[in-house]
């Protein structure tokens, strides 16, 4: 049914990792704003240029297995690990590097970091 | 110190404890999420439910684990990152960190010094208490 065009995301200024090329799909249709204060809008940006359908993680729930990419603003620890973890492709607002225990997840591949909208673009 | 001479900024209950949260504590973190958050960061965090929230820890708060005659701790707030406050406020988010360091190391940690954090349980609390007057060096007696 949908018809998805890709998207690449680099890393911002102090970012890390990536690029992230990103294409949802009718499995995996959802770009999953894990931030505070609602769909951030570098998630936003990413679902309108892929035709995804971005929501909110943190006010409405979705099945974890539908998520084509998680955008976070994570500080440094958590969320930074968690979907790279479950290798889920992950957009990081803040510039973090790969720290904690989870570390070990966190490749070039799976995340980038210091995104800004700008840093999103059609592939 | 004791209950009367500060005050209580934040003060929440733990509603559900993460498999991985023990493994964690290995590694001197402690990671909290209100319990609201998505369900895939349940495995990682001690969820909670706060009944106050008015501010995030500043440096020289207490954070409060548990119940103190059960191997609850006391703990004093060494550095705070710039993102330690938003986290806390809109997702009940806290990454605590028992790493002894006065500056932060990532914008989301909340420092503590080097020791054993608690493995909490459903029902125990977590409080942050603040000097109630910070401008006062000792006593003013």
């Amino acid at each position: 049914m949908g018809d998805y065009k890709s998207v690449k995301v680099t890393k911002g200024r102090g970012g890390w990792g990536g690029p992230l090329t990103i294409k949802p799909s009718d499995d995996r249709p959802l770009i999953a704003s894990i931030t505070g204060g609602g769909i951030h809008p570098v998630a936003q940006k990413i679902a309108d240029l892929t035709g995804g359908e971005a929501f909110d993680g943190f006010s409405s729930s979705a099945p974890f297995e539908k998520i084509a990419c998680a955008v976070i603003d994570c500080g440094g620890t958590a969320r930074v690990g968690v979907y790279p973890m479950k290798k889920v492709p992950t957009v990081d607002i803040h510039g973090t590097s790969p720290a904690g225990p989870l570390a070990m997840f966190i490749t070039e591949d799976l995340f980038v970091s210091g995104v800004k909208p700008e840093d999103v673009a059609e592939a | 110190m004791s209950g009367a001479d500060s005050v209580s900024v934040y003060e929440s209950a733990v509603t559900q404890v993460g498999g991985q949260v023990e493994a964690f504590l290995g590694h001197g973190l402690l990671i909290f999420f209100g319990a609201g958050s998505p369900p895939e960061l349940h495995d990682i965090s001690v969820l909670h439910e706060a009944t106050l929230a008015e501010d995030g820890p500043c440096p020289g708060d207490t954070i409060h684990l548990g119940d103190p005659a059960n191997g609850g701790v006391s703990l004093e707030v060494l550095a705070v990152g710039p993102v330690v406050r938003d986290n806390l406020l809109n997702l009940g988010h806290l990454d605590l960190k028992a790493d002894g360091r006065t500056e932060p190391n990532l914008p989301g940690d909340v420092c503590v010094r080097v020791g054993d954090l608690p493995l909490l349980q459903p029902g125990d609390a977590f409080r942050i208490t603040r000097p109630a007057d910070q401008t006062t060096n000792g006593d003013p007696s």
